[in-house]
């Protein structure tokens, strides 16, 4: 067990220590200077100049250049941003939540939908319901996330006026930043109509939710329905059943456990695919996350912002994934190398 | 009327053959499959079958209304875009250049996934965990987000997105392959071969390549939908291909612009994305189940 959890951490590390190489190196990529990439300053006179080269130690060997960069990233000097000008560790906090907070609502009403579906898939094993929850699972995946979202727009924010069309909250409410996601600053602020403000936020936010959940859900209902038929087929199900269990007993004490076990590593490897469809859906909602910043750092052109979002994004990705699947090796230390996911 | 077999005839279909009874036993798979053929020969025939140029401008024809409205003409048949291109045509093309590049892209990561991953697979010690290591830690990284830093760094366009998909479905095919070969070296049919003195490089061609290829297919089936799926959407983010060529995420989003006006000028390339996807999984999820039975009897 101390072998896999070492084993694990390590991979971490070096994952870790990968993206920052990248990221490092992505400042001599970019095509300006690299130490305007870095620092992010732009037209920089001759003291300026000397004072940062000083500070990103441009004048020593790449290896204490990387390993200076690198104390700066710990010391929470990110650079600054070349657009806005304003430090990006601070943007970078300021949006990443808004991204995390969308795609953990989506995959809680992807969980709460898709695992019962595909647990009702996998019991009805090649009859009508499992067939025609397939079908729908597969149109599920199918459909590009952009264009779901834009439907969703045309149909329920322009024809029926239901929800509003963008943002986060309406300009009405003024929240002050503490955590970054909006409920919880919402309740944690001081404003005198907070009700109204939730209602407001949810309604923002059911729309972006929906159009990221479909495709997850889709995906959920899948792994779950195959995790259903492997562990319903399996020996010790069998021996549940000849000891005179009903159904109803072996599902509910031997199936569902073994079944969430088996789907919850599995889950993990979707973390990737949740962000980049929550950036995408961020875009076309105009919500204030790590999606829409990242891209309009790219249509600007703002080399900084780029590598340090880069950075951010995929360092949170590879710590998630991987905290998840040793939290699933933790709790069930009889499963073998992870598998990976088959739909 | 029930016909009786006189002689005991053996039926010893070939591998082949017996996945496509497999498979055939599915209709959706096979729906996916005559979809599919539908936007391959819609790909090869496009030029012939379009009747219009996609990038023709006609000023007297601007923002027409499909045939079936009571304004429409024949001439357009899905009627025309703000610049007065034909829509019908200019999707028949879009399906063209999306299908046929993420065609290739899956070909050439499959190459080099496949290369990459025989490596790792076969080799063993430091060299394989270092390869290994940098793999997983590939893996994790969004495909979209790589696809992004590589635009960031050549610039946006239809070939620096072509380079980033590729390089973004590599992996992919590296973790499978390598996974694959080494499970297969373990087998006593390579054991065997071994013993006969084979090299590795003839052990990695005439033993576990043969025995590859399908499961290459069904890879190369979910890599294909992601690549339609990935090209689009950069396509649509304005980092793909540019606005004039008819690609089917930027005419999406040019589409965006006259929502309002013509709604048919988003709803048809999104369509179109949707169903080849669709296609492309049908096609992959008949596949799998149709070999996963075969080894079952």
């Amino acid at each position: 067990m101390i072998r896999y959890i070492v084993r694990h951490i390590n991979l971490m590390l070096f994952t870790l220590f990968a993206l920052s190489v990248a990221s490092f190196a992505l400042a001599y990529l970019f095509p300006a200077d690299p130490l305007v990439n870095l620092s992010g300053v732009q037209r920089l006179s001759e003291e300026e100049f000397n004072l940062l080269s000083e500070k990103y130690a441009m004048n020593e060997s790449i290896i204490i250049q990387y390993l200076q960069y690198m104390s700066l990233l710990f010391q929470g000097d990110w650079g600054i941003s070349f657009s806005s000008g304003l430090p990006l560790g601070d943007e970078i906090k300021r949006s990443l939540p808004a991204s995390i907070e969308l795609s953990a609502y989506s995959l809680v009403i992807s969980m709460l939908v898709g695992v019962p579906l595909g647990f009702f898939a996998g019991l009805r094993h090649n009859k009508h319901t499992d067939y025609v929850l397939l079908g729908v699972s597969v149109a599920g995946y199918s459909v590009p996330v952009f264009w779901l979202a834009l439907l969703l727009i045309m149909l329920f924010a322009l024809q029926l006026p239901l929800f509003p069309l963008s943002g986060r909250i309406s300009l009405l409410f003024d929240i002050p930043y503490s955590t970054g996601f909006i409920l919880p600053d919402i309740w944690l602020s001081d404003i005198n109509n907070k009700t109204a403000a939730t209602i407001n936020a949810i309604e923002h936010m059911i729309l972006p939710t929906l159009a990221i959940s479909v495709v997850n859900t889709a995906i959920v209902l899948r792994l779950t329905r195959s995790a259903v038929l492997d562990v319903m087929g399996s020996d010790f199900v069998q021996a549940a059943y000849s000891r005179g269990l009903t159904v109803s007993q072996v599902i509910f004490r031997h199936g569902i456990r073994n079944v969430l076990l088996r789907i919850l590593p599995l889950l993990a490897l979707q973390t990737s695919t949740l962000l980049t469809n929550a950036m995408i859906v961020e875009v076309i909602f105009s919500w204030p996350g790590i999606g829409n910043w990242l891209l309009q750092a790219i249509y600007q052109r703002d080399f900084p912002a780029i590598r340090a979002g880069m950075l951010a994004v995929s360092a949170f990705v590879v710590i998630v994934t991987v905290l998840i699947d040793l939290f699933a090796r933790l709790i069930d230390p009889t499963q073998g190398a992870p598998r990976r996911g088959s739909l | 009327m029930a016909r009786f077999n006189l002689y005991q005839e053996e039926f010893h279909p070939s591998p082949l053959k017996r996945t496509w009874i497999e498979f055939r036993q599915s209709h959706a798979a096979l729906f996916g499959l005559w979809l599919f053929l539908f936007f391959i020969l819609l790909m090869v025939l496009g030029p012939l079958l379009a009747p219009y140029d996609p990038l023709t401008q006609d000023i007297n024809a601007l923002l027409l209304p499909p045939a079936w409205d009571a304004n429409g003409g024949i001439n357009h048949l899905f009627g025309t875009d703000s610049l007065g291109r034909d829509l019908l045509s200019r999707l028949i093309y879009g399906c063209r250049v999306t299908l046929g590049i993420s065609i290739l892209l899956v070909f050439v990561a499959m190459l080099v996934g496949v290369a990459m991953g025989a490596l790792a697979g076969m080799t063993k010690g430091v060299r394989s965990s270092i390869i290994n290591h940098l793999l997983d830690s590939i893996m994790v990284i969004p495909t979209l987000l790589i696809a992004i830093i590589i635009v960031a760094i050549l610039g946006t366009g239809l070939v620096n997105s072509m380079w980033a998909i590729t390089l973004a479905l590599i992996p992919q095919f590296v973790h499978t392959t390598r996974d694959f070969v080494r499970d297969e070296l373990q087998k006593d049919y390579v054991m065997a071969s071994r013993l006969d003195g084979a090299g590795k490089i003839y052990l990695f061609f005439n033993a576990v390549l043969p025995n590859m290829i399908e499961m290459l297919v069904v890879q190369g089936t979910m890599a294909l939908s992601v690549a339609i799926l990935d090209i689009s959407a950069l396509g649509f983010l304005n980092l793909g291909a540019q606005p004039p060529s008819p690609e089917l995420g930027t005419m999406l989003s040019e589409g965006l612009k006259v929502a309002y006006i013509s709604p048919l000028s988003i709803a048809l390339p999104g369509c179109a994305i949707f169903l080849m996807v669709l296609s492309v999984n049908l096609v992959g999820d008949g596949l799998r189940s149709a070999l996963r039975n075969r080894f079952k009897h």
